[in-house]
Formats: C-alpha cells, sequence, structure tokens
C-alpha cells in the first residue's frame, strides 16, 4: 500500500514541473479555445444554465455575509447543545467533497464475478445493468464496462478535461485529473502503470479508453486467484477504486 | 489521513436525484462560500445523530425548493441560491423539532413545511 502511494506520488511531482510549463493547456478542459469543448459541459449542466454560470457570484457581499452568519449562530447553537462537534462537521466536508468511497462500483463489480449472466448484460449494455444493482445518479451519459482478460488490460483516461463515472466510483482522484496522467497513459500507458506499480507483461494488450461527457468507461478488473470461497460481499471489499480505472489490479485478502 | 476512522459517504445524501440533486461539477461537489459546506455539513451530521430521517430532510429541501422555483420543472441548482434552500430547510427541520428558538426564524420567511 505504501509502496503504491510512494510510486503516485513520484508520477503526481514528476508532472509537477511539466503541468506548470503547460498551464495554459491544463485549463483546456474547462475553457477550451475550440468548439468542440464546450459540448463537454453538457453533463455538468444538466439544467442548460451557460457553462460558467455557476461561477458567477449572485450573492452580493452582503447577502453572503447574512447567511454566513446565519449558519455560524445555527452551528454554535448546535455545537453548543452538543448535537455536533467541529470536528465531525469538518470530517463530513472532507468525506463528501474528497472522499467519496468507490463502493458502488466494487458492488457491481463483485456481483459480475459471482453471477455470468449479470457479468454478460453489464459488458453488453452497462447503464441498465449498474442501475439493476441500485445505483443510477448518472446525468445521462452512457456507462461502458471493459473487462480485463488474461491478454488485455483496460485503462480509463479522460483527456479532454476530468470525466468520471462518480455514481459508481465516487470522486475522482487528483492524479486522474491531472494533465500529466491525462496526455501520459495515451502515449506511454505501460510506463505510467509502471509508476502505479503495475507492471503488465509485453504480451498483454494495453488498451486506453477516453472518457467524455456521453460514455464513461468503467474497468471490470480480473478476479484475484484464491478468492472461490468469497461471497459478493466479501469479494466487493477488494475492488480498489483504483482496480476500476485499471491503473492497479485486484489483490486477493492476506492469508 | 491522521489515521482517524474512516467515513464513508452516505449514497442517500450523494446520489439525491430530481428535484434537490446536489450541485456537481464533473461529480464534484460545488460550494461557493464556507458556509454552504458547514450548513451541508451540518444537515448531514444531525441526520447521522438520528435528529431525523434523511428522507425527511430531503422533503423539506424539495418542497422548498418547489415553493421558491413556482411551477418550474428545471430549478436551476448549479446556482447560488441552492444552498439558501437548504438552509431555509434545515432551519424549518429543526424548528419542527423544536430544536430552534422560534426568534430564529422569525427573521427569515419560513419556507412551506413538507407534507
Amino acid at each position: 500500500m505504501t509502496k503504491k502511494r510512494d510510486r503516485r506520488s513520484v508520477l503526481q511531482g514528476g508532472l509537477g514541473a511539466l503541468a506548470a510549463t503547460t498551464m495554459g493547456s491544463s485549463v483546456l478542459g474547462s475553457e477550451g479555445p475550440g468548439g468542440g469543448h464546450s459540448d463537454e459541459h453538457g453533463h455538468e449542466h444538466p439544467h442548460h444554465a451557460p457553462a460558467n454560470r455557476y461561477l458567477e457570484p449572485r450573492r452580493t457581499p452582503q447577502e453572503n455575509e447574512a447567511l454566513a452568519e446565519r449558519v455560524e449562530a445555527l452551528e454554535n447553537l448546535l455545537v453548543e447543545k452538543g448535537l455536533v462537534t467541529r470536528e465531525t462537521l469538518n470530517a463530513i466536508v472532507e468525506t463528501y467533497e474528497n472522499d467519496l468511497g468507490p463502493m458502488n462500483g466494487a458492488r457491481v463489480v463483485a456481483r459480475a464475478w459471482v453471477d455470468p449472466e449479470y457479468r454478460t448484460r453489464l459488458l453488453e449494455d452497462a447503464t441498465p445493468a449498474i442501475t439493476e444493482v441500485g445505483y443510477g445518479g448518472s446525468q445521462g451519459e452512457l456507462m461502458v464496462v471493459v473487462e480485463n482478460t488474461p491478454e488485455v488490460h483496460n485503462v480509463v483516461v479522460c483527456t479532454l478535461c476530468s470525466c468520471y463515472p462518480w455514481p459508481v466510483l465516487g470522486l475522482p482522484p487528483r492524479w486522474y485529473k491531472s494533465y500529466a496522467y491525462r496526455s501520459r497513459v495515451v502515449i506511454d500507458p505501460r510506463g505510467v502503470l509502471a509508476e502505479f506499480g503495475l507492471e503488465l507483461d509485453e504480451s498483454l494488450e494495453v488498451r486506453v479508453w477516453d472518457s467524455s461527457a456521453e460514455v464513461r468507461y468503467l474497468v471490470l478488473p480480473e478476479r484475484p486467484a484464491g478468492t472461490a470461497g468469497l461471497d459478493e460481499e466479501q469479494l466487493a471489499v477488494l475492488v480498489t477504486r483504483d482496480a476500476m480505472i485499471g491503473v492497479s489490479r485486484v489483490e486477493a485478502p492476506a492469508p | 489521513m491522521s489515521g482517524r476512522l474512516k467515513r464513508e459517504a452516505d449514497a442517500a445524501v450523494a446520489d439525491m436525484k430530481g428535484t434537490g440533486t446536489l450541485p456537481r461539477k464533473s461529480g464534484e461537489l460545488v460550494f461557493h462560500h464556507d458556509w454552504e459546506r458547514r450548513a451541508f455539513a451540518l444537515s448531514v451530521a444531525l441526520s447521522e445523530q438520528g435528529l431525523y430521517e434523511w428522507e425527511e430532510f430531503r422533503q423539506q429541501l424539495i418542497a422548498t425548493i418547489g415553493a421558491a422555483e413556482g411551477s418550474s420543472e428545471d430549478p436551476d441548482l448549479e446556482a447560488p441560491g441552492y444552498f439558501e434552500h437548504w438552509l431555509a430547510s434545515l432551519e424549518c427541520v429543526l424548528a419542527g423539532k423544536a430544536l430552534l428558538p422560534s426568534p430564529f426564524l422569525d427573521k427569515e420567511q419560513s419556507p412551506p413545511r413538507s407534507a
């Protein structure tokens, strides 16, 4: 675990310089000069709002100040009553803002491992198959599940910005949005995956899937050996976000 | 990551559908100001504490937004304004449980109670 994390930070660190020298390009995702890029906002603004409308300060500073005071008074009151602690509030913000778990996707993967018919449905038409397990929450984009096999390894990226199947994977990790990952994984997938600690045999075909506003990809990782005795729930625990992006394998539990 | 017990987001909160859907951009929650984060966290924390079911808060939020947006079927949830509805809903739910002193609500126009 720590080993992988170290390697990841190497990836991020190495890329800092690259990203810095290409600042102009790195904002492409949000403010691209080409007409094509405006389309990618479709999924982010299902209510047909102009692309940047959400950034407009529509509240006056006075209104904002009044609202802030109102929340502060409420928070103080509830803390005084012992109903909440500020530590809890901070932890909640952190969880929902940065750290949504990839559990939905993990359950989809585990179901596919134990139920061959479900696996077939999932690979043929992922959107309804995912809903079947109880998770939708999408904004109309199509879900496509790509399967890792002994011959093929799949990895997902969004070269344009950071399109990501968040209903099943939660929030994208920081590196997923980095210009470095987005640009390099296409040119040198094996090299990038090696930096994540995933060494792929030369015989393996590597496929890189570029997500868009319309299509979001999810990798169905290979079920690890030695897990025959585990049920769906126990398997789901093993499935990591990184494995469903395709930058790592699912490991069998330590014996 | 200070070794604190890892929290998990509740899908009932994170994946609300329809009216009341959390404002997101590329999947990430959109907060414009820190008070929005605080209001969000307060609502989740009090529900976790068992003061109300999340569904109760959600229904109030839907009622509040519905009243504010009139007959609009397409409320602009990305816009600042969403968390005003959120805050009003929280105050309303808490007032319903006699957890707020009445002066708290008198300052603001009370939203309609959800059915």
